[in-house]
């Protein structure tokens, strides 16, 4: 599975940069189109939903995906599927 | 998508500001609908007025935006007339405690069957900011200019004395809580009052030093404190810090309660 924030829901407000444990959103810095600077994902593939939610068929985590307030947050299959070497530090 | 078969995916994005807590309530309060398993055609949500109150406009069941403050009146109504309905109210802290103050007590006394859910951003926010009855004593508002003097309503306390059967209170920062809470309230015969803390950046953080939502968030948590850790230090008579308030379940109880589904 793969992290993606939808750009034209997104507004800027980093809720996600704060509650994300592997710190995995970081506040932008370059404007979009929409005149908003939305995050940017450092290196999703370390998410917990993104590793997992398949084997375990549920949302793990998704605290991000909850909290979001414009529901921006979402994960989408990856076609075909990628390989990641995962490093996830304690 | 959260509940994609309950939001309105084509009103998104939705009218509230950058940062606005109220979004996240939504998410909470469909969440838990989610896990009720309830029907669409069988759930109506009922709302006043105020930024809070425009919540039911972003879910595709039938709903009424009504009267500012009479959300309680027109969801007892609901009620009284079709107990098989589950009624879930969205207010804000003016709607509910202000002008629909006295509609909140008799709605708790009565024991109506429904869900309430209160953002409580302690200000008027769709109206530019004006004191509510929730703001905190010293909080700067466009009403208060020098401070509020006055000293606040703790909503869910008045909730339990006067007599719902399921109180709690979290914030829009406890996602995960606060879903199950409403759960919880959803599953218990009676009026069930969750009161939610949230942020409105645009007209109660910018005149008090908290313009950032990650500020915001940081004072709403640093002053959440469990109910039972408070029962206990001030079981002890240790003090409190000042502006903490209670977060958890305050009550859950089994008094008479109107128009439960038979
Ligand atoms: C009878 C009546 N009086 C006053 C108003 C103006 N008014 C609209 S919203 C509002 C306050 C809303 O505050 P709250 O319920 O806290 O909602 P928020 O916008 O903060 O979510 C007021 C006073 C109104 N619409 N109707
Ligand atoms: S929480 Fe949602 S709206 Fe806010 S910055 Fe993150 S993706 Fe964007
Ligand atoms: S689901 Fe959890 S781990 Fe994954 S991005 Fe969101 S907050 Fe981070
Ligand atoms: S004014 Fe406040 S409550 Fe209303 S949408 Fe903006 S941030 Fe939210
Ligand atoms: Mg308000």
């Amino acid at each position: 599975m793969k992290l993606v924030i939808d750009e034209s829901r997104c507004k800027g407000c980093n809720l996600c940069v704060l509650v994300c444990p592997y710190g995995i959103f970081q506040e932008g810095t370059e404007l979009n189109s929409r005149g908003i600077v939305t995050p940017v994902l450092d290196r999703p593939e370390r998410c917990t939903n993104c590793r997992l939610q398949a084997l375990y068929g549920r949302m793990l985590c998704g605290v991000c995906h909850i909290i979001c307030p414009d529901q921006a947050i979402a994960w989408v299959e990856e076609k075909p599927f990628e390989p990641h070497k995962v490093e996830v530090e304690f | 998508m959260i509940a994609p078969d309950w939001f309105r995916e084509d009103r998104l994005p939705h009218i509230y500001c950058t940062g606005c807590g109220n979004g996240t309530v939504i998410n909470c309060t469909l969440g838990a609908v989610e896990e009720m398993g309830w029907k669409r055609e069988e759930t109506v949500f009922v709302s006043g007025i105020g930024c809070s109150s425009r919540a039911p406009g972003y879910i595709l069941t039938d709903s009424l935006h009504t009267t500012h403050g009479r959300a309680l009146a027109f969801a007892t109504g609901v009620k009284m007339a079709r107990p098989d309905l589950n009624v879930v109210v969205f207010t804000g802290d003016g709607d509910l405690a202000a002008i629909g103050g006295n509609h909140f007590i008799h709605a708790c006394r009565r024991n109506v069957d429904m869900t309430v859910v209160c953002m409580n951003n302690h200000i008027y926010g769709m109206t530019g900011g004006q004191g509510s009855p929730t703001t905190p004593p010293g909080a700067i508002s466009t009403t208060t200019p020098y401070g509020a003097s006055e000293p606040a309503f703790d909503l869910a306390e008045l909730a339990v004395a006067a007599g719902a059967n399921y109180v709690a209170r979290w914030t829009s920062y406890h996602v995960k809580e606060l879903t199950k809470a409403v759960a919880a309230g959803m599953q218990t015969p009676g009026l069930a009052f969750i009161e939610v803390r949230t942020q409105c950046p645009t007209n109660y953080g910018r005149h008090n030093k908290l313009r950032r939502v990650s500020d915001m968030i940081e004072h709403l948590r640093s002053h959440a404190m469990l109910v039972d850790k408070y029962n206990r230090l001030t079981a002890e008579g240790k003090p409190v810090p000042d502006g903490t308030f209670t977060v958890g379940e305050l009550v859950r109880r089994n008094r008479p309660a109107m128009g439960v589904k038979s």
